[in-house]
């Protein structure tokens, strides 16, 4: 029998709606849903999103590391024996030995009872991969507007004047975005785009500003100057909503375009029209994503963001906005749930002793640790020192997305105790004691947040193949194991109503409602009846004080600067058709073919210089690894620049050292060589 | 006048969700995405109003349905190839396993279902739209006539802040 389910895309952070057709309960295809943020439009990865469902590599059973390898154990068992050995592990070496990778892959209930895990069993421990991502917009926002969330609606868009995408490529990474943004050009809004690489977004731009990797901030602090020279600021907006303005004017007095031309090699006079265009515009929206915030400055990038559209005033009104663009479907979930090892969910400190008892209160135990846990970089530093001994990672492929790779594996190999729960072997459960099969989206249901903070709920089309089982009910089994109170969880919906008690931003999104409204329900809202936010900040900032901070920021140079021995400077970027680290996408044979294999951009100077024709096989070396690939001679890069999609491993190029605040690494920028091999 | 299928090279952005579109409906695409410099171009049947390829047919395989779209008749089809040969975009290709020729039918399966062609369906920025010209036409000249009312009142307000 033909039945036509709603479906929630499970790539990107656009939050896509969609049919899945299944046949006698099989899935077959997806079918455009007249509705929706995506109004039934779908990108490649969306269009074979059923694809890799049925796949005959995923994980059926459970598995246990013998000396044969990994073989099949049963759940009870599987359960059990992990149970005891974390129990084991906190009893011989203190809570704050374990470590939990939740994952932005997974629903906000299972992202919610993973933290909860780690925080009964007495550890802060709990992050995921938006430390890899947007772990500096968290910071960057939360101390400039107070949220750390996209500001407006995707409805804003249309309505803006201006757009300035810096460091992020939609027509690759969100290409439903592009029907938002296209609008807004219908509409006459002017294009800016900031990227080292001519993309795909450029084509239909108005400015390109083709700065060098890492130099962000400068070319920021040069259009603010501009900006205040010639008084094109909102003054009104500036004295009566935000502080700090004056530090700001001293800081960025010596970032004159002319300056600026030198360092990010930006000509001085596009400087200074981008920043006429931006300021005189009247409504602007700014939109970033991990070409600004992968940066030993990550975090100052993003503060330099919001000044620039603080200053401007567009920041509360229709058709402005700070817009972080989420790269996973639950990004904003998981940061939302506290898969964060310094708050609770809902951004609730876990140092604020009143939060705490709280929190205590409402998972039935004493106290819990006030102690802010470990990022994931520095779970991995801690674990290859050996003062992490267990890591139970949910939905995430640390060995494929974290940079230096060599460095992740050593450090995973020297654990006691790793458990990896995924759909499918991927490169880390690889190296795993215990691997545990999970449910994929359409095999489970739960709420996901998107990008404009909108929580939608994710129906169930089909079963689970074999015996794996949504990442709730796993999460749920251990959590009995470990004797954790309250554990007793009947359906996801039991989880989704804690949450509503929790997360004061989720207080009035029940899974009743969310069930019923499939457009879902953009967060914060604080009751039952209440009909959701599309718009942050409209009267007040949510600082102490309501006002914003604006926060003035020096340049620092990248933590990597090429030199005679590594002379080019190494840049990452994704693709349209493949996903992250290849997990589902790759196993969607439409997609596969279509983009297949590892390249490098480079161009057409340097290739000249270093005898490289366009197709030839290369080798790219750093200081942590090498990378064979093929070239890509394009004038899309500039001379000096080496760019690779990331998916097909590149990061054991990647440098790990780590902004300061935001604690993520510098994926963006790395020194690096070429050599020629030849061949193609 | 029948829909038909409209490609706005201004608007494509290469992502090719077309194609996967297309192969996951007929096992094959007949849509293809061709990248340059600063532009795409998505190529497929223009199902052509005085289409050579059906002028040129010897067998008559080739034919125009109830809804104007240009298809073939895979039981007469011979596999000459004359319709390739003709073809101003050089469209109809081989199926690898039949050896016939083949081309965009615009999805006359989901046609019979009161669905359009999955290509425009998906289409994130509608650089592929499946509509009626007129129809389409009179709804871009009214799009333009706002921004032309939108520029005169901004013109106004202008006047009205420096008078």
């Amino acid at each position: 029998m033909e039945e036509f389910k709603i479906g929630l895309c499970p790539y990107c952070g656009m939050g896509c709606r969609f049919y899945i057709k299944t046949l006698n309960g099989q899935p077959i295809g997806i079918e455009p849903y007249p509705g929706g943020v995506n109004e039934g439009k779908l990108c490649p990865k969306g269009v074979a999103a059923v694809d890799f469902l049925r796949h005959k590599d995923r994980l059926k059973k459970p598995l246990k590391r013998t000396e044969n390898g990994l073989v099949e154990i049963n759940w009870e068992q599987a359960i059990k024996e992990i149970a005891e050995k974390l129990l084991e592990i906190r009893e011989k070496y203190g809570p704050d030995t374990l470590g939990f990778f939740s994952s932005a892959r997974c629903s906000n209930e299972e992202n919610y009872l993973l933290q909860k895990i780690a925080r009964l069993l007495g550890t802060n421990n709990v992050d995921h991969c938006a430390r890899l991502c947007h772990a500096s917009t968290v910071v960057g926002l939360a101390q400039t507007v107070g949220a750390a969330a996209q500001s407006g609606s995707y409805t804003d868009i249309p309505k803006a004047k201006v757009l300035l995408i810096w460091g992020y490529n939609p027509s690759e990474t969100h290409p439903v975005l592009m029907r938002y943004i296209l609008r807004a050009r219908d509409n006459g809004a002017k294009i800016i785009v900031v990227d080292p690489r001519k993309t795909g977004t450029v084509w239909f731009a108005d400015m390109h500003l083709q700065l060098k990797p890492g130099t962000d901030i400068v070319l920021a602090n040069a259009m603010m100057h501009v900006i205040i020279e010639e008084r094109l600021y909102d003054r009104e907006f500036i004295m009566n909503r935000t502080k700090g303005f004056e530090k700001l004017i001293a800081v960025v007095q010596k970032y004159t375009p002319e300056y600026a031309e030198e360092i990010t090699g930006v000509p001085a006079k596009l400087i200074r029209e981008s920043a006429i265009t931006f300021a005189t515009a009247g409504r602007g929206i700014v939109m970033w994503a991990m070409g600004l915030t992968q940066h030993v400055t990550g975090a100052a990038n993003v503060k330099v963001l919001a000044d620039l559209a603080l200053i401007c005033g567009y920041v509360g009104r229709e058709g402005t906005g700070l817009f972080p663009m989420r790269g996973q479907n639950n990004v904003q979930g998981a940061c939302d749930m506290a898969a964060l090892p310094n708050v609770f969910p809902g951004y609730q400190k876990v140092t604020d002793d009143e939060k705490r008892k709280y929190m205590a209160e409402i998972w039935g135990v004493e106290d819990l640790s006030s102690k802010p846990g470990l990022t994931i970089p520095e779970m991995i530093d801690a674990a290859a020192k050996g003062e992490l001994k267990a890591l139970y990672i949910m939905g995430e492929n640390p060995v494929m997305s974290d940079p230096n790779t060599k460095h992740v594996i050593e450090a995973l190999k020297n654990l006691e105790l790793l458990v990896v729960q995924d759909i499918f072997l991927t490169e880390t459960a690889e190296l795993a004691h215990y691997v545990l099969p999970a449910a994929a989206y359409a095999e489970k249901e739960g709420s996901f947040t998107a990008s404009e903070r909108r929580v939608q709920w994710n129906f169930k089309a089909i079963e689970p193949p074999g015996e794996a089982k949504p990442d709730w009910e796993i999460l749920t089994m251990l959590g009995k194991a470990l004797g954790l109170p309250k554990f007793d969880y009947s359906d996801v919906e039991d989880i989704t109503r804690e949450i509503t008690l929790v997360a004061p931003q989720y207080r009035g999104i029940t899974p009743d409602r969310l069930k019923r409204e499939v457009m879902g329900v953009q967060w914060p809202c604080p009751s039952e009846d209440h009909s959701g936010t599309p718009r942050l900040h409209v009267e007040r900032f949510a600082t102490p004080d309501g006002k914003a901070n604006i926060i003035p920021v020096e340049f620092k140079p990248p933590a990597e600067e090429p030199d005679e021995e590594y002379p080019f400077i190494l840049t990452t970027f994704r693709i349209v058709g493949q996903y992250h680290t290849l997990t589902m996408s790759n196993r969607s044979e439409s997609l596969k073919k279509r983009w297949s294999s590892p390249y490098a951009q480079i161009s057409p100077k340097d290739a000249e210089k270093l005898g490289i024709q366009d197709g030839e096989v290369i080798r790219i070396v750093t200081r942590r690894g090498s990378y064979t690939c093929r070239a890509v001679v394009t004038e899309d890069v500039s001379e000096g620049v080496i760019a690779v999609p990331w998916h097909w491993g590149a990061n054991i190029l990647t440098n790990d050292v780590l902004d300061p605040e935001a604690k993520i690494p510098e994926l963006k920028v790395a020194a690096c060589r070429v050599e020629k091999i030849g061949g193609c | 006048m029948e829909k038909k299928l409209f490609i706005n090279l201004g608007r494509c952005i290469a992502c090719r969700a077309c194609e996967v579109a297309c192969e996951k409906e007929h096992g094959i695409s007949f849509i293809t995405v061709y990248e340059f410099r600063d532009i795409a171009v998505p190529l497929n049947c223009r199902h052509c109003e005085k289409a050579p390829c059906i002028e040129v047919c010897p067998t008559k395989a080739i034919y125009r349905d109830e809804d104007g779209a240009v298809v073939i008749d895979r039981s007469k089809c011979i596999g000459c190839y004359m319709c390739s040969a003709v073809c101003p975009y050089a469209i109809p290709i081989v199926d690898p396993i039949k050896e016939l020729a083949v081309k965009c039918d615009l999805c006359a399966e989901r046609r019979k279902e009161g669905k359009g062609p999955f290509c425009a369906a998906v289409c994130p920025t509608d650089a592929i739209i499946y509509a009626d010209l007129n129809e389409l036409m009179e709804e871009k000249r009214k799009r333009k006539a706002e921004r032309i009312v939108e520029a005169q009142r901004k013109a106004v307000e202008t006047l009205a802040y420096f008078g």
